[in-house]
């Protein structure tokens, strides 16, 4: 049995990364549109199999019998070239799957987190949530048709946001939008505030 | 168990001899698997474990296996654990994302952003 590096090349000089960033925020409020306007595949979807304590719990291993539902995992893929790949999450909006976030959370670079201007509130627990675990995030202002226009000053007061935390008025819909917010989201990641 | 119909839970389960979880650590959404070298094939996997190979060829991440799958991201771990076992699959676990962005990366990502 051969373990050299075989001829179709499986082995890749530099190592596959894969980059998680999160998209956030309140129900209906464009995170599944978000990510079918700039991902290259539509977006693929699994399930988690949760057990009654849900994810990352340390329990017995052999058959397990507490399984009672499952939760929708939809992301979206954008490849930057041969082994390295950004791929986009949306968040599970329903609050009983905030343990959900924990695993999606580790090891992302960071968070578009959408606000509705008509419901700002709706994104006070995603702020929260990054906030409080220092994960880099930026908002996006996702501006609807008919919603009255804010400055980004006036949204940044109505959330207690700090000043070095990215604002960015955005249309989900648009691709050339939806870059813009991924650009400033990785470069605030990276770069820091 | 009660309640709901649990036959596609009995055939999950059926994939991975009951276990809904791997035995080793949890491995990320993000960690690559890899098909271990040109080690021939063995005789009787299952066709998701066959299936895994040869996707896997390719560099891949968790996620995108169990999406390929179709099957939930916990199920699909423990396959891999299955196959890892085995030495038929290598999964490098992600390094913490301050670590492997470099500036080149960097640049990377940010200029196939902006040439979408």
């Amino acid at each position: 049995m051969g373990y050299a590096v075989s001829e179709t090349g499986t082995a890749p000089a530099v190592p596959a990364l894969a980059i998680k960033i999160l998209i956030a925020g309140g129900f209906g409020v464009g995170k599944t549109t978000m990510v079918s306007t700039i991902s290259e595949i539509r977006p693929l979807h699994t399930e988690e199999l949760l057990s009654d304590r849900g994810v990352g719990v340390d329990d017995t291993s052999g058959v397990e019998s507490k399984v009672t539902t499952t939760v929708a995992l939809d992301f979206g893929r954008i490849t930057i070239r041969d082994g390295l790949w950004l791929y986009l999450f949306g968040t599970p909006g329903q609050d009983r799957f905030w343990f959900m976030w924990d695993e999606l959370a580790l090891g992302a670079l960071g968070a578009v987190v959408l606000a509705d201007t008509r419901r700002l509130q709706d994104c006070f627990p995603a702020v929260d949530y990054f906030e409080q675990r220092q994960i880099p995030f930026v908002v996006g202002v996702n501006c609807f048709d008919g919603a009255r226009r804010y400055e980004p000053s006036k949204v940044r007061r109505a959330l207690g946001l700090p000043g070095h935390i990215p604002i960015v008025m955005c249309d989900v819909r648009q691709r050339e939008s939806v870059k813009e917010v991924l650009t400033t989201l990785v470069t605030y990641a990276v770069k820091g505030p | 168990m009660s309640g709901d119909d649990p036959g596609p839970l009995i055939r999950l389960f059926g994939l991975t001899g009951g276990r809904a979880r791997p035995r080793g650590e949890a491995f990320d959404l993000m960690a690559i698997v890899t098909t271990a070298g040109d080690a021939a094939e063995p005789q009787g996997l299952m066709p998701e474990h066959r299936s895994v190979l040869a996707l896997c060829r390719r560099p891949t991440p968790v996620a995108d296996v169990a999406a390929h799958l179709r099957l939930p991201v916990n199920i699909t771990r423990v396959i891999l654990d299955d196959l890892r076992r085995d030495g038929l699959v290598t999964i490098d676990r992600p390094r913490p994302v301050a670590q492997t962005i470099d500036e080149r990366i960097y640049r990377e990502v940010l200029h196939g952003l902006r040439s979408l």
